[in-house]
């Protein structure tokens, strides 16, 4: 990524801005609403500014926990407004660490078994 | 697009970097679980706005999402996250 600040925020600006289009025409799609551009690029500039918000939230929240690096417990704790959300990003985080312990103990095997895959394909 | 049915999701890198682009300190760093479940949080508010805004436009009777009924729905939406 390019060390000029203004491009690298642009950049990330874009790639916001592309999954911000990607979604609001997943929701628009079954009732065939379309979302006009300024709408996307609204939702974009919201989201981006909200990152900003979330970013130093997260900063605050760890360092009161006397740590340097942001953990999932400091985004479970940014989630804490809405009942809702937070149950959500709770199952959420819960299936994380579900599948992460999955994986370690799977890991070599999977890895075997897809490279067995891959090779009968060829 | 092929791919429309896909869950559409922020990438983990995006969201590393978008968040560290705001941290004040130099030695802020997020961690891989706490990315992912970020870019799922981020999904979660793009998504409320989206249906929010297209609720709007639909109680108005408009087939076109505009401005309006974003800005309409944008306050309640700040106060929820």
């Amino acid at each position: 990524m390019s060390s000029d600040p203004n491009e690298t925020r642009q950049r990330l600006k874009a790639a916001v801005h592309y999954t911000v289009g990607r979604l609001c025409q997943k929701t628009g799609q079954d009732l065939r609403v379309e979302f006009s551009r300024q709408v996307i690029a609204a939702i974009t500039e919201t989201t981006y500014r909200q990152c900003d918000i979330f970013a130093k939230d997260l900063e605050a929240f760890a360092r009161h926990a006397k740590r340097s690096t942001v953990s999932v417990e400091d985004v479970k704790l940014l989630a804490r407004r809405s009942k809702a959300l937070s149950n959500y990003i709770q199952n959420k985080s819960e299936e994380l660490t579900q599948e992460q312990k999955e994986l370690k103990k799977k890991s070599t095997g999977k890895r075997k078994s897809k490279d067995i895959e891959e090779e009968s394909r060829e | 697009m092929a791919e429309a049915d896909a869950d559409v999701c922020f990438k983990k890198d995006t969201v590393s970097k978008l968040l560290s682009s705001f941290f004040t300190e130099d030695k802020t760093k997020l961690g891989g679980d706490a990315a992912l479940l970020m870019a799922e949080m981020l999904q979660i508010f793009v998504k409320e706005a989206a249906v929010r805004s297209q609720k709007q436009a639909e109680s108005e009777d408009c087939d076109q999402v505009d401005i309006e009924h974003f800005e309409k729905i944008l306050p309640q939406l700040l106060m929820d996250f």
